[in-house]
C-alpha cells in the first residue's frame, strides 16, 4: 500500500499544479484587491463582488445559460434518436457509423468552428450552389455550431448504456403486454436515465463555458460569460473581476450538477 | 383434454442454420408438458416461437384455432418466466409484479389486491418495497414467477428457470411450481436439460435434439421405451459433469483425460458429460477420478453409492457395497462417457 501511495506523488505534484494552486490563486484574487501587476500590500475586500451588477455581465450570464439549456435540449432530442437507433441497429457496418460520429471530435474545435464561420457568411463556398447563409450574429448559428460541437457527447454516453442493455428486459416488457411505445417509456428510456444524465453534463457544461464559438459565429455581437471572463484576463487585465465572474460561474455549474445528477437513480425519478 | 397450442410442420432457420426441423407437436389445456434436450437443441427457440419473440420460417403454430402469427407478442394470452429473470432493476419487488396488470390499465385496488395474493403464492410477503439487487437468486426466481402468473395468462412459458438455483432449492421450487400449476390451471410449458426435473414434474416429455423432436409421451413411457439410443442416454438417473473436449475422441473430465467414443465438438471444448450410475465400476483408490465414499443405500436390487469428488456427487449403482470412508476410484469404459454441448 505505501509503495502505491509513492506511485501516485507525481499526480498529486501534478494536480496541486494545475488545479489547486490556480483555484487558491482565483479564490484569493477574488476576494481582495490585489493586483498581479504590482504584488506588494493587498487587502481582502468584497467590493470586487459589484461587477456582478453590471447588466453586461447580467446579460452575459443569461445568455450562457439559454444557450447551454438550448443546445443540450436539442442534443437531447436529436442524440437519443440517433443513439438508439444505433444501439438497436444489427447491421455489420454499426461500428463503422459510430467511428464517424467519434471523426469529427478528434479534429480540432477551432478549426471547425471557423469552418462553420465561413459558411455563414454572406459569402461562402456555398453560394456555388447559390446559397447565401449569412447566418453570422444570429442566435441560430451559434446553436448550430454548439450543437455540431457536442453532440457526440450526448450521443456517446446514451448509446453505450442502451447498446449494453440487457434485450431479455425489453422482451419481458412485451411479454407483460407492454406496446413498443409503452416498453420504451416505461422500460429503455428509464433504464437509459444514466446515460442521458451524463450526455447531459457533457453538452451542458462546456456549452455554458464557450467562448470561441460565440466570438466567431456571433461576429462579436452576442456576448456569452466565457466572452467576458476572457477579455477580463486577456484584454483589460482585469484579474480580480474576471476570478469572481469565473468563481460564480463555477459555483452555479456545480449547484447545476448536483441537481442534475440527483435524478440518475437509473430513473426511478422517471416512473 | 382440450388441444389449446397446435404447431404444425414449423421450421426454424437462422441464416442458413435450420435450427427447428418439421416440428409437430399440440399441447393441451392444463398440461405440464415440458421440452427436454441437450443444451443448443433449439429448446429456447421453439418457446420464443410461442411466446411471439421469434418468427417461424414455414408451418404454423395454432392457439385455440387461430393463427397465432395474427395476435401480436404483447397480446398474447402467454407469459414468460426468462432464464435470466429479467426483472426490472429500475423497479421494485411490488412494481415489477404490478407491471403487466398497469399495463392492462387495471384498477388500482384490484392491482393491489393481486399483487399481494401473487406475493403470497410465492412466499414473499413484506418484499413489496424491496431493491430487485438486494434479493437472492431464489427470491429473485419467486418474483419473476408472481410477475408471470399474476396475469393469469393461458399458458406459462418457463425457460429453464431453475438452472441458476442449488439442489435443494431447486427441488423444493420444482415440488412448488407444480403445486401451483395444479392449482391454477395454467398450461406450463417447461424448458429443461436436467432429465430428472422433466420426469418428476411433467405430466408429458418432448425430448429434442438438434431440432428434431426425438419423442414425445408421459415421463414413465420415456423412461421405460426409449424410442432410440440418444433418448435411453439421456433418460434416466445420471451423472452430469463439466468436462472439456480435448479434441475428437478425447473429452478431460475432472483434470483426467478418456478416450470417448464422441467427436465432432471441436477441440478445447467446454462440454457436460453424462454417465449413467450403472456405468461406473468402483475399483480400489489407483489415479484417475478419486473420491471418498460418504453414502451407500441399498435399494433392493443393487447399492446406490455416493462418492464426493471434492464437491462433486457422483451416483453409482452397484451390485457390490462399498465401505463409508473409504477412498476409490470411478472408472468407466469409453462408451459409457456421453458428451454433451454446454
Ligand atoms: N438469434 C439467433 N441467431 C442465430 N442463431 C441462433 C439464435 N438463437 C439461437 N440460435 C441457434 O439456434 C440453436 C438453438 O438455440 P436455442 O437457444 O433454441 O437452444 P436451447 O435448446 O435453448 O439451448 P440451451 O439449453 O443452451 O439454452 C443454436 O444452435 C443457437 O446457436
Ligand atoms: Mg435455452
Amino acid at each position: 500500500m505505501k509503495k502505491l501511495r509513492a506511485l501516485s506523488f507525481p499526480y498529486v505534484m501534478w494536480m496541486s499544479l494545475t488545479i489547486v494552486l490556480p483555484m487558491a490563486l482565483i479564490l484569493l484574487v477574488a476576494f481582495s484587491d490585489l493586483n498581479i501587476f504590482r504584488l506588494g500590500s493587498f487587502t481582502f475586500t468584497l467590493e470586487g463582488f459589484s461587477v456582478l451588477r453590471s447588466p453586461v455581465i447580467t446579460t452575459a450570464i443569461r445568455n450562457s445559460f439559454r444557450f447551454a439549456f438550448i443546445v443540450t435540449a436539442l442534443c437531447f432530442l436529436i442524440g437519443y434518436p440517433v443513439a438508439y437507433l444505433l444501439a438497436r441497429s444489427t447491421s455489420r457496418h454499426k461500428t463503422l457509423f459510430v467511428t464517424f460520429l467519434i471523426l469529427p471530435v478528434w479534429s480540432n474545435m477551432l478549426l471547425r468552428i471557423v469552418a462553420w464561420e465561413r459558411l455563414f457568411f454572406p459569402n461562402s463556398i456555398l453560394n456555388m450552389f447559390g446559397i447565401s447563409l449569412n447566418l453570422i450574429g444570429t442566435d441560430l448559428a451559434i446553436i448550430i455550431g454548439m450543437i455540431s460541437m457536442y453532440l457526440p457527447f450526448m450521443i456517446f454516453p446514451i448509446y453505450s448504456v442502451l447498446d449494453k442493455m440487457d434485450q431479455a428486459l425489453i422482451e419481458a416488457a412485451i411479454d407483460l403486454g407492454a406496446s413498443r411505445v409503452k416498453t420504451f417509456f416505461k422500460v429503455t428510456l428509464p433504464l437509459s436515465f444514466g446515460g442521458v444524465v451524463s450526455g447531459v453534463i457533457m453538452t451542458m457544461l462546456p456549452a455554458m463555458t464557450a467562448f470561441a464559438l460565440p466570438a466567431r459565429l456571433s461576429g462579436g455581437r452576442t456576448l456569452l460569460i466565457g466572452n467576458i471572463i476572457e477579455d477580463y484576463f486577456m484584454r483589460t487585465a482585469n484579474f480580480n473581476a474576471g476570478s469572481i465572474v469565473s468563481l460564480v460561474m463555477m459555483v452555479l455549474m456545480i449547484v447545476l450538477y448536483l441537481w442534475i445528477l440527483r435524478f440518475d437513480k437509473e430513473g426511478e425519478t422517471l416512473i | 383434454m382440450k388441444k389449446l397450442i397446435d404447431i404444425q410442420n414449423l421450421v426454424k432457420q437462422f441464416d442458413d442454420q435450420v435450427v427447428l426441423n418439421n416440428i409437430n407437436l399440440y399441447i393441451n389445456e392444463n398440461e405440464f408438458i415440458t421440452l427436454l434436450g441437450p443444451s443448443g437443441c433449439g429448446k429456447t427457440t421453439l418457446l420464443r416461437l410461442i411466446g411471439g419473440f421469434e418468427t417461424l420460417d414455414e408451418g404454423k403454430i395454432l392457439f385455440e384455432d387461430k393463427n397465432i402469427a395474427d395476435i401480436p407478442a404483447h397480446k398474447r394470452p402467454i407469459n414468460t418466466v426468462f432464464q435470466k429473470y429479467a426483472l426490472f432493476p429500475h423497479l421494485n419487488v411490488y412494481q415489477n409484479i404490478a407491471f403487466g396488470l398497469k399495463m392492462k390499465k387495471m384498477p388500482k385496488e384490484t392491482i393491489e389486491q393481486e399483487v399481494l395474493k401473487a406475493l403470497e403464492m410465492v412466499k414473499l410477503k413484506g418484499y413489496e418495497s424491496r431493491n430487485i439487487k438486494t434479493l437472492s437468486g431464489g427470491q429473485q426466481q419467486r418474483v419473476a414467477i408472481a410477475r408471470a402468473l399474476v396475469n393469469k395468462p393461458k399458458v406459462l412459458l418457463l425457460d429453464e428457470p431453475l438452472a441458476a438455483l442449488d439442489l435443494k432449492l431447486r427441488q423444493d421450487m420444482q415440488y412448488e411450481l407444480k403445486e401451483m400449476q395444479r392449482a391454477l390451471g395454467i398450461t406450463f410449458i417447461f424448458v429443461t436439460h436436467d432429465q430428472e426435473e422433466a420426469l418428476t414434474m411433467s405430466d408429458t416429455v418432448v425430448v429434442m435434439n438438434e431440432g428434431h423432436i426425438l419423442q414425445i409421451g408421459t415421463p414413465i413411457d420415456i423412461y421405460n421405451e426409449p424410442k432410440n439410443r440418444f433418448v435411453a442416454s439421456f433418460i434416466g438417473e445420471s451423472n452430469i459433469l463439466p468436462a472439456t473436449m480435448i479434441k475428437d475422441y478425447k473429452v478431460n473430465i475432472l483434470n483426467t483425460e478418456y478416450t470417448c467414443v464422441d467427436h465432432g465438438f471441436g477441440e478445447q471444448t467446454p462440454v457436460e458429460v453424462v454417465i449413467r450410475p450403472e456405468d461406473i465400476e468402483l475399483k480400489p483408490a489407483q489415479g484417475g477420478i478419486e473420491g471418498l465414499v460418504t453414502d451407500v443405500i441399498f435399494k433392493g436390487v443393487h447399492y446406490e453409492i455416493i462418492v464426493m469428488v471434492g464437491t462433486i456427487e457422483f451416483i453409482i449403482h452397484s451390485t457390490l457395497s462399498q465401505t463409508v470412508g473409504t477412498q476409490v476410484s470411478i472408472t468407466f469404459e469409453p462408451e459409457a462417457i456421453h458428451v454433451m454441448r454446454r
